[in-house]
C-alpha cells in the first residue's frame, strides 16, 4: 500500500508522467490553434455572417471588444476603439460588442444585434448596460442597440443623432475607421456624462477573483500534498511493537538493479521508545528524471494554462428591449 | 392506527405537493402579469410620441390633414382600451390588438406620406422622432414576444398533469397569447 502510494507520487512528479501530460496538453493546444486559424480563414471566404459564426474576440481576450473579421477597420482604429471601450467598461460598467463586417445573413442589422444580445447576454445583469454597435458595409446598414439599462443614458433620439452627425458623413465617404471612431467617441461622451452608471466593481474583481481562485486551488493542492507526505512520514514513524510514533530512520543504503532499471532503497528505522528495529524497502524508477525539475514544470504549466483562461472575458447576462437606432446609407 | 398514520402521511404529502405546485403557478402567473405590464408600457410610450410627431409633421405638411387626423383618431381609440392583466380574455386581447393595429397602420401611412417632403425628412427633430418611433415599435415587438413566452410557460404548467388538478381547484385558467398581426399574413401591395 505504501509502495503504491509512494510510486503514485513519483509517477506524478517523474519526467515520464509529466512528459506525457505535457505532450498531451501541447497536442491539444496545437489542435486549438489549427482549428481556430481554419475557422478564421473559412469565415474570411464566406464573409456573410450569422449570429453563430460571427467571431467574438472578447470571449478569449477581455481587452478585445471589436469584432473585425474581414479586416475592414485598420489595426490602429481597432486599438483605439478597444481602449475606449475598455474604459467604458471599467469606469461605467458598459459592456460593448462592436462588429464591422461585410455582410450579415438577412441584411437586417437590428434583428442581428438583438439575436447577438440574446445569445451572449451582453452587459452586466445589475445595470443591464450592454451596447451593441454593428456596421455591415455590404448591406450598407448600421445599428446601435442599447441594453435596457442604457436606454436612459442613450435614448433612441440620441443614438440617431450620433448616427446622423458622427457616423453617416464618414460612411458616405467610405471611411469606416472614421465612422466608428467618431461614433464611439460620441457614445463615450454621453456615457461619461452619466454618473449613475458605475463601473462594475465585480468586473475589476473578476481578474483578481480568478487569480484568487487559482491561488486558493493551488494552496489546497499543496496542502493535500503536504498532508500526504506528513501521513506517509507518520506511518513510517509508527512502531508496530509499542504502538507509538517514535520510529526514526537511523541508516539507509541503496542497491541498483540495472536490468530492471530500478534502485532499491533500504531504510532502517528504530523506535526510540522500545528500540524495536525495522527495515523498509522501496523501489525508485531509474528512468524517472529529477523530481524537482518536473515539479517546476508542472507548476509553470498549470500557471500558464490558468492565466490564459482568466484573461478571457465573459458577458454578464444583460438584456435588450429593442432600444437604439438603426439606419442605412 | 397504522391506517390512520398512513392517511395522515398521505394528506401531508398532498399538502406539500400542493404548496409547491401552487407557488410555482403563482410565480408564473405573476411573470405573465409583469410581461403584460411591459407590453402596455411600450404601447403607451408610442401613444405618448404621437402628438409630438403629428405636430412636427404638421409644420411641413399641413395639407396632409386627413392622414394626420387618422393617426390622432386611432390613438384616441386605442388609449381607451385598457385591460386588467389578471384576466385577459381572448376577445379583449383581440380588441386591444385591433385598436393598436389601427394605430400602426395610420402611423405607417403618415411615414409613407412624409417621404414626399424632403424638407421634413431633412429636419433633425423629425429624424429623431422617427428613430424614437422605430425604437418603440421594436420594443413593442420584443415585449410582445416576451409576453407570449411567459404565457406559453404558464399555459404548459397549468395544463400539465398533475398541476392541472390544482390549477382547477385554485382557478388558474389558461391565458391567451398575442396572435400574429391580422395584416401580417397579407403580402404588401406595391404600387407604381
Amino acid at each position: 500500500m505504501k509502495q503504491l502510494h509512494i510510486k503514485s507520487i513519483h509517477y506524478l512528479l517523474s519526467a515520464n508522467g509529466m512528459g506525457r501530460l505535457l505532450s498531451r496538453s501541447l497536442l491539444f493546444a496545437f489542435y486549438l490553434l489549427f482549428s481556430f486559424s481554419f475557422f478564421q480563414t473559412s469565415s474570411c471566404l464566406a464573409a456573410t455572417y450569422t449570429v453563430d459564426d460571427l467571431p467574438i474576440p472578447y470571449l478569449s481576450d477581455s481587452t478585445q471588444y471589436v469584432s473585425n473579421p474581414d479586416g475592414i477597420l485598420s489595426p490602429i482604429a481597432v486599438d483605439s476603439l478597444n481602449m475606449w471601450l475598455r474604459q467604458m467598461e471599467s469606469e461605467h460598467g458598459v459592456q460593448t460588442v462592436l462588429a464591422v463586417v461585410e455582410h450579415i445573413k438577412g441584411g437586417d442589422t437590428y434583428e442581428f444585434c438583438m439575436a447577438l444580445g440574446r445569445k451572449y447576454g451582453v452587459g452586466n445583469k445589475r445595470q443591464n448596460s450592454g451596447l451593441i454597435i454593428l456596421l455591415s458595409t455590404g448591406d450598407r446598414a448600421y445599428t446601435i442597440l442599447t441594453g435596457r439599462g442604457l436606454e436612459g443614458t442613450l435614448p433612441d433620439a440620441i443614438c440617431k443623432r450620433i448616427e446622423n452627425h458622427q457616423m453617416l458623413p464618414a460612411l458616405r465617404e467610405g471611411d469606416w475607421d472614421e465612422a466608428m471612431l467618431n461614433t464611439v467617441r460620441a457614445l463615450k461622451a454621453y456615457i461619461d456624462g452619466d454618473d449613475s452608471l458605475v463601473g462594475d466593481s465585480d468586473f475589476d474583481d473578476s481578474d483578481a477573483g480568478a487569480l484568487t481562485g487559482f491561488i486558493f486551488c493551488m494552496l489546497i493542492g499543496l496542502g493535500l500534498i503536504a498532508f500526504a507526505i506528513w501521513r506517509d512520514e507518520r506511518k513510517k514513524s509508527f512502531c508496530p511493537s509499542c504502538h507509538q510514533h517514535k520510529m526514526k530512520k537511523i541508516s539507509s543504503y541503496t542497491t541498483k538493479n540495472k536490468r530492471l532499471g530500478i534502485r532499491t532503497h533500504h531504510d532502517t528505522y528504530r523506535c526510540s521508545n522500545c528500540f524495536f528495529t525495522k527495515e523498509m524497502h522501496w523501489d525508485e524508477d531509474l528512468h524517472a528524471g529529477g523530481t524537482g525539475a518536473a515539479a517546476g514544470g508542472a507548476l509553470g504549466g498549470s500557471f500558464f494554462g490558468s492565466g490564459g483562461r482568466s484573461f478571457g472575458g465573459s458577458f454578464g447576462g444583460g438584456s435588450f428591449g429593442g432600444g437604439g437606432a438603426s439606419g442605412r446609407f | 392506527m397504522k391506517i390512520f398514520k398512513a392517511f395522515l402521511l398521505a394528506v401531508m404529502a398532498m399538502f406539500a405537493l400542493t404548496s409547491c405546485t401552487y407557488n410555482k403557478l403563482v410565480e408564473q402567473d405573476e411573470q405573465v402579469n409583469r410581461a403584460w405590464a411591459d407590453v402596455q408600457t411600450q404601447y403607451q410610450r408610442r401613444a405618448d410620441l404621437i402628438p409630438n410627431l403629428v405636430n412636427t409633421v404638421k409644420g411641413y405638411a399641413a395639407h396632409e390633414s386627413e392622414t394626420l387626423e387618422a393617426v390622432i383618431a386611432a390613438r384616441a381609440r386605442a388609449t381607451q382600451i385598457t385591460i386588467d392583466p389578471s384576466n385577459v380574455t381572448p376577445e379583449q386581447l383581440a380588441e386591444f390588438q385591433a385598436a393598436q393595429g389601427e394605430v400602426s397602420q395610420a402611423l405607417g401611412r403618415l411615414m409613407a406620406v412624409s417621404e414626399n417632403y424632403p424638407e421634413l425628412k431633412a429636419n433633425e427633430q423629425f429624424s429623431e422622432l422617427q428613430a424614437q418611433l422605430e425604437g418603440t415599435e421594436n420594443r413593442i415587438a420584443e415585449s410582445r414576444r416576451l409576453y407570449n413566452e411567459a404565457v406559453q410557460t404558464y399555459n404548459v404548467s397549468v395544463r400539465r398533469f398533475p398541476n392541472n388538478i390544482w390549477a382547477m381547484i385554485f382557478n388558474f385558467e389558461k391565458k391567451s397569447p398575442f396572435a400574429a398581426e391580422a395584416g401580417a399574413q397579407k403580402a404588401p401591395e406595391v404600387q407604381f
